[in-house]
C-alpha cells in the first residue's frame, strides 16, 4: 500500500487505503478465493520526490509484486521506472487526465474519456457554452483545461478565462471579483484539496452579495469533487457538479453493501468516494488475477487481469485487455448539504476507456488526415 | 491564436519496417492502440509507394534500402527506430531527414510523443519549405521590379519612390504579385499566362 495519509491530499489518500483495507477483509473471508492478501503499508506523506523510494521500499525490501497506490500523476510518473526494473505492478487507483498506457500498471479509476468528455458535453447541454478554468498549476489542470477548450471551440463556444495558482494557493479574491464581474455560464475547476475548498466558499459569499444564485446561475463544475472533501467545504459544499464513475448515492446492491461496511467502519473519513471505490475495486481485481493464473507474479498476474470483470459497487468493471484500463459508467452528480452527491446523469452503460481519446475526442479530428499536406505548387 | 497542434492519429497510414520481433511486435500494438493503421514490412521487402502511407517507422539498425516506400523522401513525417548508436548507423537517421526517434527496446512510453512530435515537427517543416519556396521566387522577381521601376522613371520623368509606389498599387488593384506586374511591364507576361496586359501608364 502505497498511500499519502499524511500530507497536503491526505483526505483522499486515507480514503483510498480505507477502500483497499475493507476490500482486503472481504477477498482473506471470502472461501471462493483460495488465497491470503497480508498488507504491508508505507506512507510517503504527499511528497513527490518520497515516491520512488518508498516504491523500492516495497519491491525491494519487502520483494512485493503487487502494489496499490499513487494519487497525483506526478507520483505516478516518479515510480514507474521502479516497477519497470524491478518487474512489478502499480494497481492505480484514481482518475487521471490519461495519455500513458503502462505494461506495468492497471488503472482503476476514470480515463479522461469517462470524465472530462461527458461533464463537457453536460455543461454544454445544460449550462451553455462561455465557461471559465481555474486550476492547479500541474499537468492535471492543463490536459483538463486543453480537452474542455477543445470541446467548447468545437461547439462555438469560448473559453472566457484561465488562471493557474499554487497546489495550496487560497488568495483566491481577485480571481473571483474577476469571475463575478464576468459572468460565465459555468466555471470549470481543476482546484485541488485546500485551494479549491476556500474557492468555493469566496466565490459562494460573492455571487450572494451581487443578489446572484450562485449554484443555479454560475455552477462550478469538475472532475474530481468527491464526498471526501465536502466536510471541509462548510456551508458552500452544495450545488457544485461534479463527474465520476461512482458516487455513494448510486442505487445497488453492491453499493448498498459497500456504503454501509463504509460508513461502520470509516464514517469518520466522511461518505465513500470514487478514490476509495477506484481502490476497493483494484484490489478485488488483483484477487481474481492472481486465482485466474494461479500465479502471483507480474506477467501472468497482467495477462490474467486482461478482460477480467468484477460487479462493483459502481456497477460492473471490466478491465480492457489492450490497455489495462477499466471499462466504467460514466455520472454526473451534484453535491448536497450532507456530504452526497445527487446524480443528474448517467450513462447508459459502461464505456471503453480511451486514455489518448483516439476515439471519443470532444472536438472532431484536428486534422482529416495528412492528405491535404501534399506539397502546394 | 497558433493553430492547434495534431493530438489524434486515428486513421492515418502507418509502414513499419522492422524485422519481426518483441519490438515490432509492440510498436504495432500500441500504433493500432492509437488508432493507427499499421502494415508491416521486413527489411528487404518492398513497401510499395508512399501516397500509400502517412507516417513511416523504420529500424535504423538494419539495411532498409530496398524497402523504403517510392517518393517518400519528402512527402511524410518519418520515425526512426534506434538500438545501435554507432554513428555510421546514426548518419542514415540524418539522412533519412527523421522527424522524431523511439529507442530500442520498444516499451508503451515513448511511442505516443514520437508520433505528436514527429507529425508535428514534419508539418512545420513542410511550412518552412512553403515559405522559402514563395521567398525564393520573390528574390528572382526583385531584379524585374527593379528594372519596371527604371523604366517608368525614365519614361514618364518621374522619381523612383512614385513609379515604385504606382506600380505597387497597380499590383494591388489586379491583385498581383508586384513581381507579375512587373515581368509583364516588360513584356515577359506574368507566371501563369502570356503577357494580356498592353503596355500603359494609366496608374501612373
Amino acid at each position: 500500500m502505497l498511500f499519502s495519509e499524511t500530507g497536503s491530499y491526505s483526505a483522499v489518500g486515507a480514503s483510498m487505503r480505507a477502500g483497499a483495507a475493507l476490500a482486503l477483509e472481504e477477498v482473506n473471508a471470502d472461501p471462493d478465493l483460495p488465497l491470503r492478501l497480508e498488507p504491508v503499508s508505507v506512507d510517503p506523506g504527499g511528497v513527490t520526490a518520497a515516491y520512488a523510494d518508498a516504491a523500492r521500499h516495497l519491491l525491494v525490501d519487502h520483494g512485493i509484486t503487487h502494489v496499490f497506490g499513487c494519487y497525483t500523476s506526478s507520483s505516478r510518473k516518479e515510480v514507474l521506472p521502479v516497477f519497470d526494473k524491478h518487474d512489478a505492478l502499480l494497481w492505480y487507483p484514481s482518475h487521471y487526465e490519461g495519455f500513458e498506457t503502462s505494461e506495468n500498471v492497471i488503472y482503476t479509476g476514470a480515463a479522461p474519456n469517462q470524465h472530462i468528455i461527458p461533464l463537457a458535453r453536460h455543461l454544454l447541454a445544460n449550462h451553455g457554452s462561455r465557461g471559465w478554468c481555474v486550476g492547479s498549476n500541474y499537468v492535471w489542470a492543463w490536459e483538463n483545461n486543453r480537452i474542455l477548450r477543445e470541446a467548447l471551440t468545437a461547439a462555438g463556444g469560448v473559453v472566457m478565462g484561465e488562471r493557474y495558482f499554487p497546489v495550496g494557493d487560497t488568495d483566491l479574491q481577485d480571481l473571483v471579483a474577476q469571475i463575478v464581474e464576468e459572468r460565465p455560464d459555468f466555471i470549470f475547476t481543476t482546484l485541488i484539496g485546500v485551494s479549491g475548498y476556500e474557492f468555493l466558499r469566496l466565490l459562494r459569499r460573492a455571487s450572494a452579495r451581487i443578489g446572484l444564485d450562485q449554484a443555479a446561475g454560475m455552477p462550478v463544475a469538475s472532475c474530481s469533487l468527491s464526498e471526501a472533501e465536502l466536510p471541509f467545504i462548510g456551508d458552500a459544499a452544495d450545488g457544485h457538479l461534479s463527474s465520476s464513475v461512482y458516487f455513494s448515492t448510486i442505487r445497488s446492491p453492491e453499493n448498498a453493501r459497500f456504503t454501509a461496511r463504509w460508513d461502520a467502519r470509516y464514517g469518520r473519513l466522511g461518505r465513500a468516494c470514487a478514490d476509495a471505490e477506484a481502490a476497493y475495486v483494484a484490489v478485488h481485481l488483483l484477487a481474481r488475477a492472481v486465482v485466474r493464473a494461479a500465479d502471483t507474479g507480474l506477467t501472468a498476474v497482467r495477462e490474467a487481469a486482461r478482460g477480467l470483470h468484477f460487479q462493483a459497487p459502481q456497477g460492473l468493471v471490466t478491465i480492457d485487455p489492450e490497455n489495462l484500463h477499466c471499462a466504467m459508467r460514466p455520472r454526473i452528480g451534484r453535491s448536497t448539504r450532507d456530504g452526497t452527491f445527487d446524480l443528474l446523469f448517467e450513462e447508459s452503460g459502461p464505456v471503453q476507456p480511451d486514455p489518448y481519446l483516439v476515439w471519443s475526442s470532444g472536438a472532431p479530428l484536428a486534422r482529416p488526415g495528412p492528405a491535404h499536406l501534399r506539397l502546394v505548387p | 491564436m497558433k493553430p492547434a497542434i495534431a493530438t489524434n492519429f486515428r486513421g492515418w497510414r502507418a509502414v513499419v519496417i522492422h524485422r519481426p520481433d518483441e519490438n515490432r511486435q509492440r510498436l504495432a500494438e500500441v500504433l493500432a492502440r492509437l488508432g493507427l493503421e499499421v502494415r508491416l514490412f521486413d527489411p528487404g521487402e518492398p513497401a510499395g509507394a508512399a501516397e500509400d502511407c502517412d507516417l513511416i517507422l523504420f529500424d535504423a539498425d538494419d539495411a532498409i534500402d530496398g524497402t523504403w516506400p517510392a517518393g517518400a523522401d519528402t512527402d511524410v513525417p518519418v520515425i526512426a527506430v534506434i538500438g545501435n548508436e554507432a554513428p555510421s548507423r546514426l548518419a542514415r537517421v540524418v539522412c533519412r531527414r527523421c522527424d522524431s526517434h523511439i529507442l530500442k527496446p520498444v516499451r508503451s512510453s515513448g511511442i505516443f510523443p514520437a508520433v505528436l512530435l514527429a507529425v508535428n515537427g514534419h508539418q512545420q517543416r513542410r511550412r518552412t519549405e512553403r515559405e522559402i519556396g514563395t521567398l525564393r521566387q520573390r528574390l528572382a522577381g526583385r531584379r524585374m521590379v527593379m528594372k519596371a521601376v527604371l523604366r517608368l522613371m525614365a519614361e514618364l520623368e518621374i522619381d523612383e519612390e512614385t513609379a515604385y509606389e504606382g506600380l505597387r498599387r497597380e499590383a494591388m488593384d489586379r491583385r498581383l504579385p508586384i513581381e507579375d506586374l512587373a515581368r509583364e511591364r516588360l513584356g515577359g507576361g506574368p507566371e501563369e499566362g502570356p503577357s494580356a496586359g498592353p503596355r500603359t501608364s494609366r496608374n501612373v
